[in-house]
Parts: structure tokens; sequence; C-alpha cells
């Protein structure tokens, strides 16, 4: 079974640690996903895997074989580029066979792995054609049936969305939903983008500065952030952070209002995500502050309500019919279950033991 | 003086401005870039149309030191030289050193581009040193292969006896084909910094995710150069084939300084021969006549060098 290991992994440019003590489990069929801020570090660590960068320290195994020192062709893995990297010279089909040609595989392979790629991917029209006169949706397609077509165990994609134009973006992250389904290999995958983490992703590895934040599901990143960064980072629109000014044994005080206290912890900050805040008067915490803006997306209104006392507005996700009038002073309430406690370190104060609020 | 607009809006005449020129705006914009080329067209003119011109002329002409006005011909010295075997020498000895310095110009210098690609420490301080012999006059050059060459005090020799693969002192120079190899060896070190510039410029253009994906697919340095950076640099290659051959062509400094054209003729390439004829002979027609045929060779490979650049330009 193909699984992948990586422990104790440094990746040093000179005296830049770009990579610090990277430990991590890709189990087979899994897709995971590397996502983080620009210069997180996230693109090192694939390029690592795919044998592009050298390792400084730590190892990275395949099927339990170190694959430190073994060059990117005999890893068995196969990445798609950011820029695709197609062959400009190279017909489509060329492009798509020219691993296997260096491989000194025969012509009728090569031939009938292409062609079953091609319509996976439908792109059997355009064989003869070379890159240039490709769209960038077909291009990319191209890019991952030159993958495909190697029947790798890992597939490497850095950023393969990126320089689409948001339509396209919505239908190939479709495709590789449904390649995902299809080819049931496993896949790791690097973007900075959090929607495109959340909608493909078996596993999100969430990155920073360097290091590993959290690693989990979708949905436990999205409900158990384990620090602030991830919390703030996953989802959208993003979660609001309120600083806790004070307060006794039952209710925390914070600008504009307070909110229950947690059972363990002295927290810093708490959060709340906008889609689980209302603007209503009866709910178990509410904060009052001033209508700002508001933004009409027709499915949703957000509202941006400035509470006095923090920078940032705080966001309300409302009913898409909902009609806010700006400048007026609301309620914004929420119950003690949406509630996330940060300590002053950033972490989680993980309310776990305490029961769920009533 | 028109100071008062409405008064010149009622007449709907307007008086142009007296420094517009007839024909517009595109007529004056015509005449200043004539005018910015005019002293290219006068040096020009005077340093290459005119004398080529003339030399057209005297290449009808029988006009030796024994004539002491030209006489008019015809095109009897294009005649007899077709029917000279030393001229028809010439040709093969001019095809067979633009042959070799082209070729091994061309890859010397790109194997010093794709060296002078990778990162390294250093790099930068090297680039600036390859480019040395292009800086050096070129009949400098010569001398300091003549010296590496030379029978009595050679470095050559010294090196070649300490290792033992001689043991008397060489002259290099005195037969055919060391001559030929010596100036051969000078002028593509004379080119490599040349054509290595660019080759470099070629590669900078390269896309590196396109290597590394190459060698994500399996390809080794053999397949990287002849599948991505050779098709890459096709363009380049083009260019810098037609200017080494226009270069190779006309070269004469390095080659006079070394050799002279011998030992006897053996090294006598076109310009040589040209130089040889004009000025140790004194036979300024058949020189011309020569000349002429020589540009006639040069023209092919000038028209496909031309052609590319428009291309590129379009």
């Amino acid at each position: 079974m193909t699984e992948l290991v990586i422990q104790n992994l440094y990746k040093r440019y000179g005296e830049v640690e770009v990579l610090k003590d990277i430990n991590l489990t890709v189990k087979t069929g899994e897709f995971t996903v590397f996502v983080g801020p620009s210069g997180c570090g996230k693109s090192t660590l694939l390029r690592m895997i795919c044998g592009l960068d050298e390792v400084s320290s730590g190892e990275i195994a395949i099927d339990g074989e170190l694959m430190n020192a073994v060059p990117p062709s005999k890893r068995g893995i196969a990445m798609v580029f950011q820029s695709y990297a197609l062959y400009p010279h190279m017909s489509v089909a060329q492009n798509m066979g020219y691993a296997l040609r260096l491989a000194g595989e025969s012509k009728e392979l090569i031939a009938e792995r292409v062609t079953r790629a091609s319509e996976i991917l439908k792109i059997d029209d355009y064989l003869d054609r070379k890159p240039r006169q490709l769209s960038g949706g077909q291009r990319q397609r191209v890019a991952i049936g030159r993958a495909i077509v190697r029947e790798p165990k890992i597939f490497l994609f850095d950023e393969p969305l990126s320089n689409l134009d948001a339509a396209l973006r919505v239908d190939m992250r479709m495709e590789f939903a449904r390649l995902k389904d299809r080819l049931g290999t496993t896949m790791i995958y690097v973007t900075h983008d959090q929607v495109e983490a959340m909608t493909l992703a078996d596993k999100i590895v969430v990155m920073r500065d360097g290091r590993i934040e959290q690693v989990g599901s979708p949905l436990d990143l999205y409900h158990h952030p384990e620090n602030r960064f991830v919390a703030g980072f996953i989802g959208s629109p993003k979660m609001n952070f309120l600083p806790v000014t004070g307060g006794d044994g039952a209710r925390l005080r914070l600008p504009g209002g307070s909110v229950a206290a947690p059972r363990i912890g002295k927290p810093f900050e708490i959060g709340v995500r906008p889609e689980h805040m209302e603007i209503t008067d009866g709910a178990e915490n509410t904060l009052t502050g001033n209508v700002l803006t508001s933004e009409h997306l027709g499915s949703d209104t957000f509202a941006y309500v400035q509470i006095e006392g923090v920078e940032r507005p705080a966001m309300v996700r409302l009913d898409g019919e909902r009609q806010i009038t700006h400048g007026e002073d609301v309620s914004i309430g929420f119950a003690d279950s949406a509630v996330h406690y940060f300590g002053s370190d950033g972490l989680t104060i993980s309310q776990a033991q305490v029961p769920a609020a009533a | 003086m028109p100071t008062d607009l409405s008064q010149a809006a009622d007449a709907r005449t307007f008086r142009p401005s007296p420094h517009a020129k007839r024909g517009g705006l595109r007529a004056g914009q015509g005449r200043f870039g004539v005018m910015l080329l005019l002293p290219a067209l006068i040096a020009f003119s005077l340093i290459v149309l005119s004398p080529f011109v003339q030399a057209l002329g005297l290449s009808l002409y029988k006009y030796t030191i024994s004539t002491p006005e030209p006489i008019f011909v015809g095109l009897a010295n294009f005649k007899k030289l077709l029917a000279d075997p030393t001229v028809r020498g010439s040709f093969v000895t001019t095809a067979v050193y633009v042959f070799f310095t082209t070729f091994f110009s061309i890859t010397l210098g790109l194997a010093w581009a794709i060296i002078l690609n990778e990162p390294f420490k250093g790099r930068n301080a090297l680039r600036g040193i390859s480019l040395l012999p292009w800086i050096m006059p070129a009949t400098v050059s010569a001398f300091i292969f003549g010296w590496i060459f030379n029978s009595r005090y050679g470095v050559l020799n010294a090196v070649a006896m300490e290792f033992g693969f001689i043991e008397h002192p060489q002259a290099w120079l005195s037969t055919t084909s060391g001559a030929m190899t010596a100036i051969v060896m000078v002028k593509v070190w004379l080119s490599i910094p040349l054509f290595m510039s660019f080759f470099l410029a070629g590669l900078a253009s390269m896309d590196r995710e396109q290597i590394e994906a190459a060698r994500v697919d399996g390809a080794g340095n053999y397949n990287v150069l002849k599948d991505h950076i050779l098709p890459h640099l096709r363009p380049v290659i083009l260019v810098v084939v037609v200017l080494g051959m226009i270069g190779n062509l006309q070269q004469f400094d390095s080659i006079y300084a070394l050799t002279g054209g011998g030992p006897v003729r053996a090294t006598s390439v076109l310009s040589v021969e040209v130089y040889r004829r004009a000025f140790e002979q004194w036979d300024i027609g058949m020189a011309a006549t020569i000349g002429v045929l020589w540009v006639a060779t040069i023209l092919p490979p000038a028209y496909f060098y031309l052609r590319q650049l428009m291309k590129g330009a379009e």
C-alpha cells in the first residue's frame, strides 16, 4: 500500500529554515491538501516529496522505502506544475507520452495509455495540437493527463488552479473531485485557497512559517481549530475575533457585551464565525454595535458591525432578503456553543471536557 | 495676431501654426526619421557602399602594376579566375575554415553557456572573464597563439614534450593541417564569448519548471538537452549559425597575423587571397574580382540572417 511518511523533515537555505520539523503521514488513496499563506513552505514541502528540492535533514519514505536520495522519476510520483510546464514544441500526445517514451515503453502501450487518459480528461480531440494552440483549461488538462499516463502511486499538484479564471477554477475543482473518485490514487495538492482545500480534501494540512499548524479533516478544522491561526484561516468569510477585557467566573467581559466564561482556562480572546452570529436580542450572548455597511450577495447578506473597542468590524452573515439600515445600533447574538476560546499563546482552550451548553 | 477666438470661429478659417509643415504630422515624422538616419547613411556610403561600387567596377578592368591606367576587359577577369586552381583552392580552404570555426564556436559556446547558466559561486566573475577574448584585439590574440605554437619556445611544444607526446619540438604552423588547426583555434577562441552571450540570453528565457517536469518524467542530462534545451534555443542557434558563417567568411586579421596565409597557400582563405593579390602582387583588378565573388558567397547567409531578424521584428 502506498503510504507517504515524513519524519523530522527540515529544509534550510543557509541560515534560513524554510521547513521546521515536519512530521506527516499520508495514507493510501487519501486526498491531502497543504494549505497556508504564501511563503509558508507548502510548495517547498511538495517539491521535496517530488525530489526537486533536497532534504536538509529528516526522512521522506514512500511504502517504507527511504526516498531522500532517489531521483524524482524513480519515486513513483507525478507532478502537475503551477505553470503546467508543458513541452511547447511537442504535441499534446507527445507531451503525455514523454515519460513512457523515456522509459522505453512500446508505442502501442504509450498510444493506449495516452488515449485512455485523454478520454478521461476529454482532450482526445486535441492530441495533435501544440500547447500554444490550447486554452488555459485545456493546457491544465494536458498537464494532468501527462501525470495520469504515468500511473503514479502519488499525484502531486502545485497550485494547479491558480492560473485559471474564476469560473474555470470552479469547473476544474469539480473535475479534481471527480478524478479523485475515479482514480482513487493518493493525491497531494498545494493551494493557498482554503475553499479549494475545504472542497477537495480528505485531509487538510494547515501550514504557517514552515511549520504544520494542524492536520485534520475539513470539518474537523472548521469545528475544532487548534489555534487562532487555523481558526482564522479556515472558513469563509473569516472568523470574528474579540479581545477579552475582563470578567468574573461566570461571564467574560467583551467590547460591547459579554459571553459565557469557559469552564477551564483564562481566555485572552474569543472567536465566533460570521455564520454563527445573528442580529437579534434574544440569544445566549449579545454584543452591541453600529452597522457600518452591508453587502448583498442575493443568497446572503453580510453586515459589518463596528463594535466599540474593536478595530476590525465584526461580520455577521444574514439571510439574503434581510434589509439592514446603515448607522443603526444593533445587537449581535450567538450561542455559547459557537464560541471558540483562545489563550494568550494563541492556542485554543479546548472545551472538550465541558458539556455542550444547554 | 488673431487673439479673438470667436471671430476666428465665425470665419471658419484657422491659420495653421507657422511651425506646421506641409504633409502633416506623418510626413514630419518621416522627415525627422530620415534626419536621424542621415549620419549613419553618410558613413555607410563613404566607408562601405562607395568602395564596394568601386570594387565592382574594378573587377571589370585589367589593373596591375604594369598597367599605368586601368584597361576595361569586361568579364575576362571572372573567366580567368574560374579557371584558376589557386582561387578554387582558396574557396575550398575558406569552406573548411568556415565549417570548423562555426561548428566549434557554436558547440563550445553553447556548452560554456550551459555551464555558466547553472547557479554556482563565482559565476558572475567567470562570466565576466569569459568575455575577455572578445575584448582583446584579434591580432593580439593571434600573436598569443603564435607564441603558443612557436616551434622553438612555444608552450604547446613544452607541454607536449613534458607529457611525452613528442620527442622533439614541432614546427606546428609549418604543416598544412597544423596551420589550419591553429587559425581555427584562434577564431573559435575569439568567437566563444559572443556566442555564449547569445545562448545565455536564450537560456535565461527557458522555463525552469519545464526542465523540472522533464526530470520528473525521467529525462537525464542528454534528454533535457536534446528534447528541451535545443528545441528552445532553435531560433538562437539559427541566428548564431548564420552570424558565425558571415563572420568567419570575413575573417582576416587573426589569420594574416598568425600564418600570413601560409605555409605556401594552406591557410589562404578568400580574405587573405584578396589582400595578397592587391597588396603583394598589385593586381588590383583580380583582387576586386575575387572580392566580388567573395561577397556573393556571403550574400545567402546574410539574406537568411536579415530575414530571421525581420521575422523577429514583426
